[in-house]
């Protein structure tokens, strides 16, 4: 009898120590795509995010620490197009890590086949923070989601064509999940479009075009320089003129600016979910926009 | 019509044919490639009236160049002794040019322009120039050329990405003000420990570079150096970093000089607003065990502890408290203190002021000021953490 219960416990331990050797270690830059990939690849995947949900995803510190999650990796999901410019690139070098190397069949830039908007005719930093491929914040439109997902899809197959038919059937689900609350949050906008807002930092725009909003102008006077006054008068004056209800505004943000303003003109600061754990409630992609869209139609109402 | 375009069909996919043969044998030449996309064009432009779907060969911007960065680093200067008590200088002109060589192996080269001190001359000198392995097993990282050696904090780091603008006194003492930067390899290993990060690396240097506690002699005797780091995340918006360095090598009296080093960085970052507010308290301990003559030797200490606050997006304020002594005669002590107080303007521009004081056993007081822009154009490499 003891023997028996030995072998139980034994084989349950490799069963274990199997299934858990046989799960994909992914590693994300953002959170938005740490959901979609454990969307995607269900529980054939582990998956971590470097950035959190309510940071500045241009500006997160390297630190060392990322380097262990990097090291053990099978696959590396980024943004892309110079978003995360200023940190990935140094963390994959200092991974050691062939397997995800831009390049390699662990390496998915997300953005591959996106629509971008926002792509600039001249480089030149006199215009502030551009970014020379187009406007990274992609994922904010729902629609891109699904193009994110594909090249997510993509990865898992290539690092783990075994599990493929899995994979793909959960991107199929992914998409009708997406269209069917597309529908939804079109319905839920419909009666705000062309609704005037101001935003805080240039990362609005895919979001805006989907949903037929109109940002008429940015609290920065041009991406990532801080709010200077002459730009808050600009903006006070813009508001009044066209009775503009709301300035939008990110977690990672400091609202004095905007607080400025919301008191001279009555229009209301409303701060929004860029990223999956932007907040609290916001656990998944879809959260993002039903967090947003609910946010937005409250006040715009 | 219909074998109109089917001849044009024929020559157009033989053209595109030819065109990926041609690619594919002389990636260099692309002459060739150049005129079958010419004809290609041509061809496209006669059946213009055609609303054919051909697939369109756009021309892709894309180059092999490195990436290129130049910083300017231009300095005003204030001393309380000497003759000459101001001074304007472009410090430094340091051009980058980065880029993966290959799948093995990256590149980076840092050339400075720059100004001695002593002379005034303008010079350009090879700061860094090295490669990285891409690919080596067992979390293996080799590097190979001229480069920063693996000094604790201060030494790896660029002058313009530090938040003053002199050099601790300790530091220039025993690695001069270009620190220790010498020729050779430097091999890390990235230990296999999950709960936090820790590096090892080991470098040796021919000691061609100078430095005034290293020599490079006309024998076989070269500088060894050792590095242990380890980088604890002590919650989501703190870190520490311990390292341990040892040093040795031949000095200019054909003995050996040995350095053991510490250094101890806390950082407090809050994620959210990371941009907007941090703090961080580093400091470095030197003690030097120099042999100078047979039955001589010094053993010599120095420190520095530096604390930097960002007071809001824009604006740094770092106070720093120097102490050494003097390698060659521990009897000499120096001790300073500091404050620079930085403006970010963004990623790419800065200016900092500095002012300073030193007392040391010689001399009497004397103050210093410094004020200096950083600018950067093209591309720019991130920091280190």
């Amino acid at each position: 009898m003891k023997t028996k219960t030995i072998i139980f416990i034994i084989s349950c331990l490799g069963i274990l120590s199997f299934a858990k050797a046989g799960t994909i270690k992914v590693v994300t830059t953002t959170t938005d795509l740490k959901s979609i990939t454990e969307l995607i690849g269900g529980n054939k995947v582990s998956v971590s995010s470097i950035a959190t949900g309510y940071q500045n995803p241009h500006f997160v510190d390297p630190k060392h620490s990322y380097i262990i999650g990097l090291s053990k990796a099978d696959m590396f999901v980024t943004v892309g197009l110079d978003l995360e410019t200023g940190w990935s690139p140094q963390l994959l070098a200092s991974s050691r890590n062939t397997k995800i190397q831009k390049g390699a069949p662990g390496y998915v830039d997300a953005s591959i086949g996106i629509g971008l908007l926002q792509v600039p005719t001249s480089a030149n930093r006199a215009e502030g923070d551009i970014h020379i491929y187009g406007n990274p914040h992609y994922w904010l439109d729902p629609l891109n989601g699904k193009v994110i997902a594909r090249n997510i899809a993509n990865g898992l197959e290539r690092v783990d064509p075994s599990n493929k038919s899995t994979y793909e059937s959960n991107l199929q689900a992914f998409y009708k999940k997406i269209d069917e609350k597309m529908r939804e949050w079109k319905a839920k906008m419909a009666p705000f479009k062309g609704s005037k807002i101001i935003a805080y930092h240039n990362e609005w725009v895919y979001f805006e075009t989907r949903f037929g909003l109109d940002v008429v102008d940015f609290m920065e006077p041009k991406p990532g320089i801080p709010p200077s006054p002459s730009q808050l008068v600009k903006v006070i004056k813009e508001i009044k003129a066209n009775n503009i209800k709301v300035i939008i505004s990110s977690p990672y943000f400091t609202t004095s600016s905007s607080d400025v303003v919301s008191k001279q003109t009555g229009a209301k600061e409303l701060t929004l979910a860029t990223s999956v754990g932007g907040f609290e409630s916001v656990k998944n992609y879809f959260d993002v926009f039903d967090y947003d869209v609910n946010q937005l139609t409250a006040t715009l109402k | 019509m219909k074998w109109k375009r089917a001849l044009y069909n024929f020559f157009f996919f033989s053209a595109l044919f030819l065109s990926e043969i041609t690619v594919a044998q002389v990636p260099a030449d692309s002459t060739a490639a150049d005129s079958i996309l010419l004809k290609q064009i041509e061809q496209q432009m006669q059946s213009s009236n055609q609303p054919a779907q051909q697939p369109q060969q756009t021309r892709s911007t894309l180059s092999f160049n490195p990436d290129i960065g130049v910083i300017g680093d231009f300095q005003g200067s204030y001393i309380s002794k000497g003759k000459r008590n101001f001074d304007a200088y472009l410090n430094e002109t340091e051009v980058s040019l980065q880029a993966t060589v290959d799948p093995y192996v990256r590149a980076d080269f840092f050339l400075s322009f720059a100004r001695n001190p002593v002379t005034h001359a303008y010079g350009v000198e090879v700061e860094e120039g090295y490669l990285t392995t891409l690919s080596l097993p067992a979390q293996l990282q080799l590097k190979l050329g001229k480069f920063r050696e693996a000094v604790g904090r201060i030494n790896p780091t660029h002058p313009h990405a530090l938040p003053f603008i002199d050099l601790p006194n300790a530091y220039v003492n025993y690695f001069g003000e270009e620190g220790l930067n010498d020729e050779g390899l430097s091999l890390s290993w990235l230990v296999p420990n999950k709960k936090f990060y820790q590096e090892i690396i080991f470098q040796a240097t021919s000691g061609q570079s100078e430095s005034p506690t290293f020599f490079r002699g006309d024998n076989n005797r070269f500088i060894y150096l050792g590095h242990f780091k380890n980088f604890f995340t002590l919650s989501d918006n703190s870190t520490l970093e311990l390292g341990l360095t040892g040093i040795t090598g031949p000095n200019d009296s054909s003995r050996t000089t040995s350095i053991a080093a510490a250094d101890l960085t806390y950082k407090w970052k809050p994620v959210q607003m990371n941009t907007y507010k941090s703090l961080a308290w580093q400091s470095e301990f030197y003690y030097g065990h120099a042999n100078l003559l047979d039955n001589f030797s010094v053993n010599s200490l120095g420190l520095y502890s530096f604390l930097q606050y960002q007071l809001a997006k824009r604006w740094f304020l770092t106070a720093r408290y120097d102490y050494a002594q003097k390698p060659y005669n521990k009897k000499i002590v120096e001790q300073a203190y500091s404050l620079t107080a930085g403006w970010y303007a963004t990623e790419f521009s800065k200016i900092e002021l500095e002012g300073k004081t030193t007392d040391d056993t010689i001399d009497k007081r004397f103050y210093q000021a410094w004020l200096r822009w950083i600018f950067v154009i093209g591309a720019h490499g991130a920091h280190q953490y």
